[in-house]
């Protein structure tokens, strides 16, 4: 878990001050929209369809139990009674008032959390593996290096002012579950003879003009990785377009580039830094953060416990949900937990004040106080022993947190859409609670397996549609929603941009076409094991096609 | 970052709406140029008494953020290309929110 030392308490008060001066200059009318919009959004705060909305940055997703108070404080008292996860691992509130908003701040502060660098064209969160740390197919805990890289990229003065926002993931597992290839900077964890370094990836991103990274460089051992990420960042803030915001991100220079002459640029940069230049990473330093993020006390246990085998026989529902929600631990005994945020024909993503409030309890309780927010907006304590587990279920499931469905297919991303937001074109929500409820039976929602629905209601991408298995993005036709189907996304380590398979259609089609696609999935498939995404890739998205438009 | 609005027609009834600086909350015009938060309320204008409402909001905008035109009916109902957006904009999100499924 990060610290703030004395320097970063003092920064994010003086910040908290100087917003607040700035919000009384606002209210007062001294400075008016056009002067203060740039300064709120410096501070997470949106205008959105309704009211302000505040972001507030989870770095990495990594909470503990008195942050999560703290966001359930804040739902509770200044917004109402809830929060929304988002897929960069944050928290939106979207009813808070802006007179009530440093007031916000000043809480957030209290326990080491801002709304800082959440908007504008800076460095945002960085993201990273929400099962870091226990996951038993990681290399080392990524969250080390995801913490340096935070320290390093707030308040840079060289990369405040950046062509378009950026946004960096890093993840130390074989199996991308930060979709680090549709990030502006994705950085995988590798070891090479004994040094641990990045492979890097540059110019992925989603919006309107999806890109899958590509690799600029294999290795760049760790000492170095700062020094790297800076001359990747000169090379973008000096060519980055900033006449054309639709072409300002690393992906259109990347491309436009090349990855090829883009990678010479970077080396270049890299090459010229003078000595004083370089970012003199002490190994004390590296050592001193690693330090934070320490493995917690566990137990020696078995592998396997009698308790937990027990209740798992005595309670179907709880055995259903332990075989779909838990995540392999790299230690016996123990595993990781999804919290789904996916209830049918609830809203993705959201947890109430008091949901809040059940999670840090248990967090503190049973999980060595560790809590992940995740890039698909669900929740995870990482380290629960098999032994509690039961313990664990039953109060998640009294707060209604026990929704057996991580990874299915009701499990969607969902963007807050036309329903919240003031860029979208049509809703999400709603479209995604009706998909649900077509496959709300458990036994035919595990017969589809594996599956994501991303669903976006705009071409900002912020539903992640184009990585979704299937992807639905919302489009206005002439003030009537519509909707655009596409197939054979996907975000991790294979990443790819989905297909748009035909004309949009009407809202009320959408769950039908759904269905028609998991349909013909089902039919197609060569066994139970053939995933849905490997299916589509063996067979193309023609029989998906002609299966929802051969009647026209 | 906006949605973009579509130009009216002078003769279009509309009014002006915007958001309260201090809450946020969504505000219309009546027609005595006064804010109200209930869409029962709002004035109708056309023609030059609406670009005359629009300039006067803009002088007010300490108290409230952003105004412009909304489309609405002689009736002052919510009308136009922005019908979804405005009815949502004015009634809240379409799905229940803040409570446990």
């Amino acid at each position: 878990m990060y610290r703030y030392d004395e320097f970063d308490a003092k920064i994010v008060k003086d910040r908290v001050d100087q917003f607040r001066g700035q919000v009384e200059r606002r209210l007062s009318g001294e400075i008016l929209e056009d002067e203060f919009k740039p300064l709120r959004l410096q501070n997470g705060v949106y205008l959105q369809l309704h009211a302000y909305m505040l972001r507030v940055a989870i770095p990495y997703g990594q909470l503990n139990a008195a942050r999560m108070r703290k966001l359930s404080k804040i739902a509770r008292d200044y917004d109402r009674g809830y929060g929304h996860m988002t897929t960069r691992q944050n928290i939106q509130y979207n009813w808070v008032a802006l007179k009530d908003i440093p007031d916000v701040l000043e809480e957030l502060a209290e326990v080491e959390m801002h709304a800082i660098q959440t908007s504008g064209n800076c460095i945002r969160n960085v993201t990273s593996d929400h099962f870091a740390g226990a996951t038993k197919d990681e290399i080392m805990d990524p969250r080390p290096w995801c913490e340096i890289i935070r320290q390093w990229s707030t308040f840079h003065p060289e990369f405040a002012f950046l062509p378009r926002k950026f946004k960096i993931a890093v993840t130390a597992a074989e199996h991308d579950r930060a979709a680090i290839r549709v990030h502006d900077i994705g950085l995988h964890m590798r070891q090479r003879d004994g040094v641990v370094g990045f492979e890097v990836h540059v110019g992925g991103g989603q919006g309107r003009t999806p890109i899958i990274a590509a690799m600029v460089n294999e290795f760049v051992p760790e000492s170095e990785i700062l020094d790297y990420l800076e001359a990747i960042m000169r090379v973008y803030n000096r060519f980055g377009r900033r006449d054309n915001k639709y072409k300002a991100r690393i992906k259109i220079l990347v491309t436009e580039t090349g990855p090829e002459e883009f990678t010479r640029l970077v080396e270049a940069e890299y090459a010229a830094q003078q000595a004083s230049e370089k970012i003199a990473l002490l190994q004390a330093e590296i050592d001193r953060i690693h330090a934070y993020f320490a493995p917690p006390a566990f137990e020696d246990k078995a592998e396997t416990s009698d308790a937990f085998e027990r209740a798992k026989a005595a309670d179907p529902a709880f055995a259903n949900w332990a075989k779909i929600n838990l995540h392999p631990h790299k230690q016996p005994g123990y595993t990781s937990i999804t919290i789904s945020l996916k209830p049918i024909a609830g809203l993705a993503g959201d947890a109430t004040d008091s949901q809040m409030a059940v999670m840090a309890h248990l967090a503190e309780t049973y999980a060595f106080d560790d809590i992940r927010v995740t890039h698909a907006q669900n929740v995870v304590l990482p380290h629960v022993a098999l032994d509690d587990l039961y313990t664990v279920y039953r109060e998640l499931d009294a707060a209604g947190l026990a929704t057996a469905n991580e990874s299915l297919i009701t499990d969607m991303i969902v963007c807050p859409g036309l329903d919240y937001c003031n860029l979208a074109n049509a809703r999400s929500i709603p479209v995604g609670q009706e998909i649900q409820k077509v496959f709300s039976d458990p036994a035919y929602e595990q017969d589809i397996g594996k599956l994501h629905i991303n669903i976006s209601g705009c071409i900002n991408a912020c539903g992640h549609h184009h990585v979704g298995h299937i992807g639905i993005l919302g489009v206005d036709r002439k003030g009537e929603e519509y909707y655009q189907i596409s197939l054979g996304g996907r975000a991790d380590e294979k990443a790819a941009v989905g297909q748009i398979i035909g004309k949009a259609l009407r809202h009320e089609e959408v769950p039908g076409a759904v269905k028609t696609i998991v349909d013909t999935y089902r039919d197609l498939r060569t066994s139970a094991d053939e995933k849905f995404i490997d299916a589509v890739e063996r067979v193309g998205v023609e029989p998906f096609q002609e299966a929802i438009y051969a009647s026209e | 970052m906006t949605s973009v609005r579509p130009k009216l027609k002078p003769e279009t009834p509309k009014t002006v709406t915007a958001w309260e600086t201090a809450t946020g909350n969504v505000v219309w015009l009546r027609a005595d140029q006064t804010w109200t938060q209930d869409l029962e309320e709002i004035g109708v204008f056309t023609g030059e008494a609406a670009e005359a409402a629009l300039a006067a909001a803009k002088t007010q905008e300490g108290s409230i953020t952003d105004p412009y035109f909304m489309e609405v009916t002689a009736d002052g109902e919510v009308a136009g290309r922005e019908t979804l957006r405005e009815s949502i904009r004015a009634n809240g999100p379409t799905v229940p929110y803040g409570v446990i499924i």
